[in-house]
């Protein structure tokens, strides 16, 4: 699966990182978010789904 | 007293939910909330017209029940506007857009009552600090708070009111930090937030002129505060602000209006959610002995369960930007619609057994954070402060319980508690 994530909407809300912290991170100096694993395995689907669903400004999407 | 009715609502005409006697009087078994009313609601009368014969009050209304309407009309800031006034179904909050604010005379503008552009400016200059990564910073300074407010909670002879010695005191330090509020400060600061939390609560706010004057006293409170910060920055959110404004991405009104809507929605959200955690605690003790078990680091689906039944504001309103048909609604443009979160948050379509208090609840998006760009600023914030607080309590006590009824505020939009006694036991 692939995880995309729109920079231009991404508002550093965070929900993505509590969901799925394996693969999105905020750093202290960040305004947007930073994919960590654009590719992640599919053991973190359930995760970047919920982050993707939780994501207040429907920044993130999932290609398979 | 009034008798609390358990009979099933007949028709609209028995909806009372957002009349403050129907929370005053909220039944303990059911978190609080009229949830027959919800059921009703959402099953009936999805989208119906409310309206109300109270001069704090807007005229009428839409409410949304449904979990799927309620996010849905939360992530669309296009087709129901935040900047078109009305955070809530109150017509006097400290908060207005600026050019309702101009007509009627009252209020700042803030991040809440914002859309578009100007929302992610007044956003941007904060959403820094309030980011998990930046959160988990405040873990040791709020282990330090929660450590005191347990101190206090284990000298207390005897049965003591846990909203005001446990739930009240932790935000307000917690608070207090995050915004940089001296602390000599804090205690006249939290007081006039009490006072426009709760206006409908005589044990609270004693007359509308008092509600306006905690209001006034708040908003003037702001710029002395911020000419603080500009004089003497520290690592907070108010001196943030102030360089905003320095730097012009942010007006000297909008501090105003930002540090009233930080300072109520975190000091009152909070302490909503220990009060009403602590409630259902004690009423569940294989909840409680489950949640003993993991006291030395508490799941993340505790908090957010608390913060579900709490649902600690009943509803938040916009405005729709078009003409809108919702369930067979006319709605027009210009009309205002609550979106009844309290509703939403026990919706069957999307939570296994909404009336379960389960703290080990996974799948639970619940609407009391919002789920749109106006999503609380706070809620990383306020999910760390419950967690350490929690953890600190049950680890230094081996039993909290009841010693009396709960005492529910008497509100619409604030589920408060205001008066939870207990006993507590040192481990």
């Amino acid at each position: 699966m692939k995880v995309i994530v729109d920079l231009d909407v991404c508002q550093a809300h965070g929900d993505c990182v509590v969901a799925a912290p394996e693969v999105f991170d905020l750093g202290e100096e960040d305004d947007v978010v930073t994919v960590l694993h654009p590719e992640p395995g599919d053991e973190l689907r359930a995760r970047v789904e919920r982050a993707a669903l939780d994501c207040p400004v429907t920044a993130i999407r999932i290609e398979d | 007293m009034t008798a609390m009715t358990t009979a099933l609502p007949a028709s609209l005409a028995d909806i009372t939910v957002f009349d403050p006697d129907t929370y005053a009087n909220g039944d303990p078994t059911t978190f609080g909330l009229p949830l027959q009313q919800f059921d009703y609601l959402r099953e009936h009368a999805p989208c119906y017209l409310q309206t109300f014969d109270d001069p704090l009050l807007v005229e009428q209304t839409w409410v949304v029940t449904r979990w799927e309407d309620i996010n849905a009309i939360d992530r669309d800031p296009e087709t129901w506007a935040a900047n078109r006034g009305g955070v809530n179904i109150w017509k006097v909050t400290p908060l207005a857009p600026k050019h309702i604010a101009d007509e009627i005379g009252f209020g700042k503008p803030a991040m809440l009552v914002m859309d578009g552009e100007d929302h992610r400016r007044n956003r941007r200059v904060v959403s820094r600090t309030f980011t998990p990564t930046m959160v988990r910073g405040l873990e040791e300074r709020f282990r330090r708070y929660a450590t005191s407010v347990v101190d206090d909670a284990l000298a207390q002879d005897g049965p003591f009111n846990f909203i005001e010695v446990v739930a009240h005191a932790m935000p307000m330090e917690a608070l207090g930090d995050v915004l940089g509020i001296p602390k000599e400060d804090r205690p006249k600061f939290f007081h006039w937030v009490d006072q426009f939390a709760s206006p409908y609560d005589p044990r609270v706010t004693k007359s509308f002129d008092q509600l306006l004057q905690a209001i006034m006293e708040l908003l003037a409170y702001a710029p002395e505060l911020a000419e603080l910060r500009r004089t003497n920055p520290t690592d907070d959110v108010i001196t943030k602000m102030v360089q905003a404004v320095d730097s012009e991405s942010m007006s000297e009104d909008e501090i105003q209006g930002n540090v009233a809507l930080l300072a109520s929605g975190a000091a009152e959200s909070t302490r909503t959610t220990l009060g009403h955690g602590m409630h259902e605690l004690m009423r569940d003790g294989e909840q409680m002995a489950w949640l003993r078990e993991r006291a030395d680091d508490i799941p993340s689906t505790v908090v957010q369960e608390m913060v579900r039944i709490a649902s600690p504001f009943t509803h938040l309103s916009r405005t729709a930007t078009q003409d809108v048909e919702l369930h067979g609604q006319q709605i027009r443009e210009g009309d205002k619609v609550a979106m009844l979160f309290a509703a939403g948050n026990f919706d069957p379509e999307v939570f296994d057994e909404p009336r379960r208090f389960d703290l080990s609840r996974e799948n639970n998006p619940h609407l009391s954070f919002g789920r749109g760009p106006h999503s609380c600023l706070g809620k990383h914030i306020a999910a760390l402060e419950i967690k350490i607080l929690l953890e600190e309590l049950l680890q230094r006590t081996s039993e909290i319980k009841p010693a009396g009824p709960i005492s529910y505020s008497r509100d619409n939009y604030s589920r408060g508690v205001y008066e939870l006694p207990v006993t507590v036991t040192a481990a």
